[in-house]
């Protein structure tokens, strides 16, 4: 009876609070829908899995990355550099103390102001996973972990010798796709990424993302499987190879991107020639949750970029700000309509891209014979014991 | 040399073979345990049923509002009214976590009190006590709306967080919570040389002054450490825009040089010496060649204020020293208190932004003191209400960790579980117990409980122990075991067969020598026939 009465009045004051709800949903919609991605703090890992010498390339690749994402803004102390570190003072460098990506010697990667985190020996398999899962020992400091949370962005470069599923670190064990993939799992269960971009520069690459099963992560490699990364040029000066082909291509891109850019990874992936580049690179996007167009490259090469204005403050006691009150900054990234991400791009150029599928396809394909092939395998290495049982005990009757 | 006869040599007596031979299986079969022990790993069970039972159960924290009345109004009826609208709140599924319960008469037991009063007067806070001025009007409508009004203000007092059609953006913008932050403060004169520059300033004092009330305040969430630098020579990493402002030329910083603002390839604002979250706060001073810099709004003119704040990471104040440049003032020797009360305001400002604290809802006010200001740096209100908001927080990131290592464990199998994780597994889901027990009295304890359960189960989670195997396929490992112990098998097993086979021709070789006689006798008759 009460609530009878009552309900002209209560569907009054119910459009009254509708509309105020949506006075204030108006600017938040707004803002939220010019966002490409809502992180605020990135964070890269790169790593060289290599050592010695000849493998002059590998650290010049990693070198070349970190230089870009501290050019582009992420900060040394969110930047973990996993290096061997012994081309730059090696004694057969001619040019002591620098690292060079090119034949012309132009720019000095290794420069004055480098932070190598993981040097040397300590570049392997096991820390590297420590690193991604964070569980690493109380005593080490801060600028060996990798101190993530939800609204973070990471970047992993990877960069070695490899090849079907797995990758060398330094000669002397390997990391196999499946550890990277449950690593990633684990950091995602943990909430230790908001999305996450995975590059890897060696020998049949693209097979080291393809065990990937968590959200939010973009991939991509430089070689299909059964094919070799090539190295771009020499150094004869250097007497050794300076950089990988495909990353150099990444890094020539990379120089027309400034802090403020608009362009998306996207426009990355249609970079790659595979003509130019020498294999095939590969892009996973199915695990993806936004479509590339949408996806800035600064999202995860850059520092972040949002800034909100404050209300000038003419009383000393405001209340925090409210959300109307806020200006809010970002990096507009304009909306275009949404496209179906598809699991994998094929590279523009003029090779074959049937070719190039049936390549990727054969990742699926030998699992299949794989699995047939290796109960073949046991059985008939048992039956080899086996018959080399019955020599033996048949022997000398 | 005589020739020995191999069978006479003592070691080739059929006994003593057999002795050494059933020694090498005695090896093998001894060291099976071992090597079963050193080759797997430990893995103990987790109180995976609790886990899920703790994840599925919803933190409420009951709160008592007494309705206390000055001039006679009818406050039952009015406990009536307000309850009535806050039912209609929880059924549109505002309230959350929140179970407001009202009274009236009995001020002492209850959380809150509000003083209800007739007026137009906007209603004003002071510690946990609320003035709210109804209507002057008698009818039932007025009745209403204000029952209407006193209701949204209390849920929005009790509940900032539910209410807020952006919590998304404050979300964004709130770091995540730790027990203990770093606050770093930064004297950042782009270049000291050029003669804009302040040399020192007495942070000691204005912080003091402006920190360490609010500090105080916040010492039941956090921890705080406080580090504090100047430094001398700060380049930018972009040109500042030319403007004309106030018919002088002036610099601006768009709203995409302030996303760029923090040079951090060349910036060192904080020390590394401890993995607790940092929060900046910067107080720059553009170099004569930049001086004055404003922030320029979205059509390019000056915005009035001098201060932005980036999400989760701090907040940069901008200072144009008053001076010419060619007074003797130039550089500044010493920021005083006085010139860094405006800047320390809004660094306050920003750090109570950071961390979360609500804030009153716009019509709401503190009771000013005789001063004119305020008594305390936020109201017994907003802190209750972050304290509940921290303590829901921590209580999901706590169980959905838990949730996540019982999911990992499950699904990695070389994943290793050590007594360590299981304990912390387990206090972690006793701390949730207490935040669940503690939510009914004291919102301090929850969030203490709440802090204690987040970081038992992120040590659990983050154990060094707990790093899986590396992936290891079938066939590795028999490419790894076969090489040694089919070798070793071969003669061991080929051995055994040996012996059982010259066991068995022995034993029907002396079988036959015994029965050889008796055949003999048997086949003689035979013959004779």
């Amino acid at each position: 009876m009460l609530d009878f009465l009552r309900l002209p009045q209560l569907l009054l004051l119910l459009c009254f609070g509708l509309a105020y709800t949506h006075v204030y949903a108006e600017p938040v919609a707004e803002f939220f829908g010019r966002q490409g991605s809502s992180h605020t703090n990135n964070w890269a890992v790169l790593v060289c899995a290599s050592r010695y010498w000849f493998n002059y390339r590998h650290m010049s690749n990693a070198l070349g990355m970190y230089r870009t994402v501290k050019r582009l803004g992420i900060p040394d102390s969110n930047i973990i550099l996993m290096l061997a570190d012994d081309a730059a003072c090696n004694p057969r460098n001619k040019f002591p103390g620098c690292v060079y990506a090119n034949s012309g010697r132009h720019l000095d990667l290794y420069g004055d102001n480098i932070e190598v985190d993981y040097r040397g020996n300590e570049v392997t398999v096991e820390n590297f996973l420590r690193v991604l899962t964070g569980r690493v020992e109380p005593s080490v400091p801060r600028s060996k972990r990798l101190l993530t949370d939800d609204s973070s962005n990471v970047f992993i470069f990877m960069t070695g010798h490899g090849g079907n599923e797995f990758l060398k670190f330094q000669d002397n064990e390997e990391i196999s796709a499946f550890d990277i993939a449950d690593a990633i799992a684990q950091m995602w269960e943990k909430k230790r990424y908001h999305e996450l971009f995975f590059m890897i520069d060696t020998c049949q690459a693209n097979t080291m993302y393809s065990k990937f099963y968590s959200p939010n992560v973009l991939a991509t490699g430089s070689s299909v499987i059964h094919e070799n990364s090539y190295s771009y040029e020499n150094d004869y000066d250097l007497g050794v190879a300076v950089i990988d082909s495909y990353t150099h291509y990444i890094l020539e891109f990379m120089e027309g991107i400034n802090k403020t850019s608009q362009t998306t990874m996207e426009d990355l992936f249609n970079y790659y020639d595979p003509e130019k580049i020498h294999s095939h690179p590969g892009v996973r996007s199915d695990l993806f949750g936004r479509p590339l167009r949408d996806a800035l490259v600064t999202d995860f090469f850059g520092g972040v970029a949002q800034a909100e204005i404050l209300p000038p403050l003419h009383n000393p006691r405001t209340s925090p700000i409210s959300p109307e009150d806020v200006t809010s900054v970002l990096e507009a990234s304009p909306l275009r309509a949404e496209e179906n991400a598809s699991g994998v791009l094929t590279s523009p150029g003029t090779l074959d891209p049937q070719a190039f599928l049936a390549a990727l396809g054969d990742i699926s394909q030998s699992e299949v014979g794989g699995t047939s092939a290796r109960k073949l395998r046991t059985w008939a290495s048992s039956l080899g014991v086996l018959v080399l049982v019955g020599w033996v005990a048949s022997r000398r009757k | 040399m005589a020739h020995v006869d191999p069978a006479q040599l003592c070691f080739e007596h059929v006994r003593t073979r057999r002795y050494i031979i059933a020694s090498y299986w005695l090896v093998v079969i001894l060291a099976i345990p071992l090597w079963w022990k050193t080759t797997s790993i430990e893995r103990l069970a987790l109180p995976a049923s609790r886990v899920h039972a703790a994840s599925r159960r919803e933190i409420l924290f009951p709160v008592t509002v007494n309705l206390e009345t000055k001039d006679g109004t009818d406050a039952a009826a009015a406990a009536q009214g307000v309850k009535f609208w806050l039912e209609m709140d929880r059924a549109v599924g505002l309230a959350s976590a929140v179970d407001i319960s009202v009274t009236t008469g009995n001020k002492s037991s209850a959380a809150y009190n509000v003083v209800l009063g007739r007026g137009d007067r906007e209603p004003a806070v002071e510690g946990r006590q609320l003035y709210f001025d109804m209507l002057p009007e008698d009818d039932q409508l007025s009745w209403d709306v204000s029952m209407g009004r006193l209701a949204n203000t209390l849920s929005k007092l009790l509940m900032p967080y539910s209410t807020y059609a952006a919590s998304h953006l404050q979300a964004q913008r709130v770091m995540t919570y730790s027990p203990r932050y770093r606050l770093a403060f930064t004297l950042l004169n782009e270049d000291a040389a050029s003669g804009n520059a302040a040399l020192a300033w007495d942070v000691r004092g204005a912080i003091q002054t402006h920190f360490v009330p609010l500090l105080d305040k916040l010492s039941v969430l956090h921890n705080f450490t406080i580090e504090s630098q100047v430094q001398f020579h700060a380049p930018l990493a972009f040109e500042t825009q030319p403007i004309q402002h106030e018919d002088s030329e002036a610099h601006g910083l768009t709203h995409e040089d302030l996303t760029v603002f923090v040079n951090s390839a060349e910036w060192t604002l904080s020390s590394s010496a401890s993995n607790d979250p940092v929060m900046h706060f910067v107080l720059f001073i553009p170099s004569a060649k930049n001086s004055p810099l404003h922030i320029l709004d979205h059509e390019g003119s000056v915005h009035p204020s001098n201060a932005f704040l980036l999400p989760q990471w701090g907040g940069i104040v901008l200072l144009n020293p008053t001076h010419p440049p060619s007074s003797t003032l130039n550089p500044l020797p010493r920021l005083s208190a006085a010139d860094l009360d405006p800047v320390f305001n809004t660094f306050a400002y920003q750090l109570l932004t950071l961390l979360g604290v609500p804030g009153l809802p716009r019509d709401v006010q503190p009771v000013r003191g005789p001063a004119g200001t305020s008594q305390e740096p936020f109201t017994e209100w907003e802190l209750d209400a972050l304290l509940r908001r921290r303590a829901v927080e921590n209580v999901r990131g706590s169980s959905e960790t838990l949730e996540s290592i019982v999911r990992l464990v499950n699904q990695i199998e070389g994943m290793p579980v050590g007594p360590d994780v299981k304990d912390d597994v387990q206090d972690a889901l006793e701390a949730l117990n207490e935040v669940h027990e503690a939510s009914r009295f004291s919102p301090i304890a929850a969030l203490k409980s709440s802090a204690r359960a987040l970081t038992l189960s992120s040590r659990a989670f983050f154990n060094p122990g707990m790093l899986a195997l590396l992936y290891f396929p079938a066939e590795h490992n028999y490419a790894v075991y076969t090489p040694l112990f089919a070798s070793v098998a071969a003669p061991l097993v080929g051995a055994v067969l040996r012996e059982i086979a010259a066991w068995r021709r022995a034993r029907r070789a002396a079988r036959e020598q015994a029965n050889a006689p008796a055949q003999q006798t048997i086949a003689e008759p035979a013959r004779g026939q």
